[in-house]
């Protein structure tokens, strides 16, 4: 959630945007909606009204709903080798060096 | 009583016709060549060898050249044969999550127990995966080997 300062000057904005996803960072797309929703409607209705973009950049921020799959399914994997379910070369699907 | 005790000493005299002369002289080191002579030569031997240094550059760069064409020309080739690899594992990982959340309750292939990861996509949109993601079904020896790299860098 972006706070702005009590006293906003020329020299306040002047470092304002310096870190950001806007030089073709990675969020870039779900920043920028973020941001113009919350200049539209302010900070405190923006709260409410644009809590979906929100989420969206929240989630590109921190990728946490992503790593929370790969834990589940880490969890999933580890469960049914213990289990016996999986063995052998069933066990992994590995990539190949360098591709990603 | 002087004379009553003649003992004849052995005293330390010179040998007989004296000492041979001290050579005092200085003895300077043999030079073989004056000083301008040696910067002639040093002049003269950085002359030659600055002329083959420079033959010799001419082919290092010629070679530099070639090296970086021939790395600039394989390159896209080698950007597109990642990048096939690259789709070709995000089809074999979503095959493998579905064949191993298959009994697993509530869980839909490419979302989190039926929470899609971005909701304002449509459903079929490509989500990249992070490098978590992408190894999520790998055996231990290949994500030690990559893991560092990966998130270090």
């Amino acid at each position: 959630m972006s706070i702005s300062p009590f006293l906003r000057s020329p020299f306040t904005d002047f470092t304002g945007g310096m870190v950001s996803h806007q030089l073709l960072g990675a969020c870039q797309k779900q920043e920028i909606r973020y941001m113009d929703c919350l200049e539209a409607y302010g900070l405190d209705r923006g709260r409410v009204k644009c809590e979906h973009l929100f989420h969206d950049f929240h989630e590109c921020q921190t990728k946490t709903l992503q790593y929370k799959r790969f834990a589940a399914m880490r969890k999933e994997r580890e469960r049914q080798i213990a289990e016996g379910k999986l063995t052998g070369d069933k066990k992994y699907v590995t990539p190949r060096i360098d591709s990603y | 009583m002087a004379e009553a005790c003649q003992i004849i000493r052995k005293q330390d005299l010179p040998p007989p016709g004296g000492y041979r002369p001290i050579p005092f002289k200085r003895i300077p080191a043999k030079s073989y060549f004056s000083g301008f002579t040696w910067i002639a030569g040093y002049i003269g031997v950085t002359a030659i060898s600055s002329y083959l240094y420079y033959l010799n550059y001419k082919q290092i760069v010629k070679n530099k050249i070639e090296m970086r064409s021939a790395k600039m020309a394989i390159y896209p080739m080698l950007l597109a044969e990642r990048d096939r690899e690259y789709m070709k594992q995000l089809r074999r990982n979503r095959d493998a999550e579905a064949e191993l959340m298959r009994d697993v309750p509530g869980w839909e292939v490419g979302t989190y127990y039926g929470e899609r990861v971005y909701k304002l996509l449509p459903p079929d949109a490509l989500v990249e995966p992070i490098f978590h993601e992408y190894y999520a079904h790998t055996e231990p020896s290949a994500w030690d080997k990559k893991v560092d790299l990966r998130l270090w860098s």
